[in-house]
């Protein structure tokens, strides 16, 4: 040791490490452009040194393999965010074609599917009103079928459309769940060839593409991560139900339940679980299973009371040949429901002689129009829980655009969320030329500048809406 | 000169509200920092807006902008507090890796064969 053969041998070892840290620096560059790839640092390891008579000589170093630059706290926090934005972007879209069916444009005289429900209430009463003055009027009769027509139609066809969407999103879901079948077996796959060739260690490429397949799968459906031994990784669902175990994935299946696809994993119904969980999974069944049958629930409230309270009125009283209504023959306008689930679809107008419209008291004669007052009225009783048809339209109405703008606002943050910790991500494990600690300093300068702006505006706000003081931050 | 609140037009609020949340999501820090100065600068105006002018008609004019802003107010609140909740991840991350540096098992025993066996010594 110490001559000039063991200095070369030095020499040698340092440039077969650096050799082989330029293979790793080639090998970032060649995959720049590769989704996710993530950068691999060269790792060198001190050679132990030797002791001849008590004095300790370098053996100098060696290059011992390559290590990915990559955080999963930070990969997990982004998957957690995906699955949220993706959830809230496929409900948000579903919510958006529901509401489409119930806006009308003012700009032209087409409407939506759904048409005006509320012109339609309208002018169904005010029908009723017109009738008061001339009840035997055929012609004055006959509008109040055509205007009943309307509204029973654009109800059921409101109702029709909102079915058709929920069975579309049932599909959608149904195919959601064969891609995640797809992505957790390739995960398990993925697994075993880790934990058999890096269990202690990074494993590179194979480790990019289980994250790649863990955030395709995040992005689908709600999921938790939890590291194993060996490098291995389970996956559960957000509610527990377990996907992926080490080398072992389990597949969710699909079955019908009261005309619905509900999932399984093994005997285990997910469902509920995968409604709340997140990812276009939780999305699609949100929006199935929360949104659709709550709109639906509202139509049916509104059809099931408009249509008993007409009937029962128009049975009451005396149509224009004298007749009144009885179990047996019964004078309905509208088709009677028996109970309120399904009376939407259902909805559509029975009558189809004018003169069996009841415009008369019972017992009086066909110039008496005191049934046909009662009718009219009924626009201002509070017949559909505890409210005026109209006002409980434009209720539901907007009560549907206050849920399809608190879903928008939630998708936004949660997409500039996602957008910030990919660039976060990027300057850690991508082959970028910014380095973690500036874009840590970009962090916080942004939010402290954001703050600045949203204290000062939220100030003007308050002032310009007198809710605070009238003056202004300086 | 021109004078501040006299003739100059300001940006509609609800505009500086949308740019500042885009440049949130973006990170774009020298825009929001050029954005917080213009804020500063609407405030000071408006504040010697209302006490030259004294009219309602400003007023009622901001105040129709303000309700114009309400909704994108309410998703910048969200970014921020999506921004903040990265923050505290990005910042515990660093705590975490700056320990992990500091004082791991693996580290310790480098520093300790290191030490031991050095050549120099």
């Amino acid at each position: 040791m110490g001559t000039i053969s063991s200095a070369l041998s030095l020499m040698s070892g340092a440039l077969d490490a650096d050799q082989s840290a330029l293979s790793i620096v080639a090998n970032n560059v060649a995959n720049a452009s590769t989704a996710g790839y993530t950068e691999e640092t060269a790792n060198f390891q001190e050679n132990d040194p030797v002791t001849i008579n008590g004095i300790s000589y370098g053996q100098g170093i060696t290059e011992t393999g390559a290590t990915s630059t990559r955080d999963k706290v930070l990969t997990e926090r982004l998957d957690q965010q995906q699955q949220l934005a993706s959830a809230s972007s496929t409900r948000l879209t579903a919510l958006q074609s529901v509401q489409g069916l119930f806006t009308v444009d003012s700009d032209s005289s087409t409407s939506s599917t759904a048409g005006d429900i509320g012109s339609d209430l309208t002018g169904f009463f005010d029908s009723f009103s017109t009738l008061e003055s001339a009840p035997s009027n055929n012609s004055d009769r006959e509008d109040v079928l055509s205007t009943a027509k309307t509204l029973a139609s654009d109800i059921s066809g409101a109702a029709t459309s909102l079915n058709s969407q929920k069975a579309s999103l049932d599909q959608e879901a149904a195919g959601v769940t064969s891609q995640v079948n797809a992505l957790t077996t390739s995960i398990a796959q993925l697994n075993q060839q880790i934990m058999s060739t890096s269990p202690d260690a990074d494993a590179g490429t194979l480790e990019d593409q289980r994250e790649e397949d863990v955030s395709q799968l995040s992005q689908l459906v709600g999921i938790n991560q939890i590291t194993t031994e060996n490098n291995g990784l389970a996956i559960t669902t957000t509610s527990g139900a377990l996907l992926v175990s080490e080398g072992a994935s389990y597949q969710i299946t699909n079955g019908t339940v009261d005309g619905v696809t509900h999932f399984f994993v093994g005997s285990t119904d997910t469902t509920s679980g995968l409604t709340t969980g997140g990812g276009e999974l939780g999305g699609y069944l949100t929006a199935r299973d929360v949104d659709i049958p709550s709109v639906l629930s509202s139509l049916d409230q509104l059809a099931y009371s408009v249509s008993t309270q007409v009937n029962a009125l128009n049975n009451t009283g005396t149509d224009l040949d004298g007749n009144t209504g009885t179990t047996a023959s019964p004078l309905d306008i509208f088709s009677e429901p028996t109970e309120v689930a399904g009376s939407a679809a259902a909805m559509s107008v029975v009558m189809t002689d004018p003169s069996e419209i009841a415009a008369a008291a019972s017992g009086e004669g066909t110039g008496d129009s005191t049934n046909t007052t009662a009718m009219a009225n009924l626009a201002n009783q509070t017949i559909v829980n505890g409210q005026t048809p109209t006002n409980y339209y434009s209720s539901f109405v907007s009560t549907l655009g206050a849920t399809v703008s608190e879903v928008q606002t939630e998708n936004t943050a949660q997409e500039a969320s996602v957008t910030q910790l990919q660039t976060q991500n990027d300057a850690l494990s991508s082959v970028s030329l910014d380095d973690e600690a500036s874009t840590m300093t970009t962090f916080e300068r942004c939010y402290q500048a954001a703050s600045q702006v949203f204290t000062t505006i939220n100030t003007i706000m308050a002032s310009a809406l007198n809710l605070g003081d009238e003056t202004t931050v300086s | 000169m021109q004078e501040f609140g006299e003739h100059r037009g300001h940006p509609k609020l609800k505009d500086l509200v949308v740019e500042a949340s885009r440049s949130l999501a973006r990170l774009d820090a020298g825009r929001l920092e050029e954005l917080a100065l213009s804020c500063q600068a609407l405030n000071r105006d408006l504040a010697r807006c209302d006490l030259a002018c004294g009219d309602g008609k400003a007023r009622a004019a901001l105040a129709f902008e303000a309700r114009e802003a309400v909704q994108d107010m309410a998703v910048f609140a969200r970014v921020l507090e999506a921004t903040r909740a990265n923050l505290n991840v990005m910042n515990r991350l660093r705590e975490l890796r700056g320990g992990r540096l500091e004082y791991s098992e693996g580290q310790m025993q480098r520093w300790v064969r290191t030490e031991n066996g050095h050549g120099d010594n």
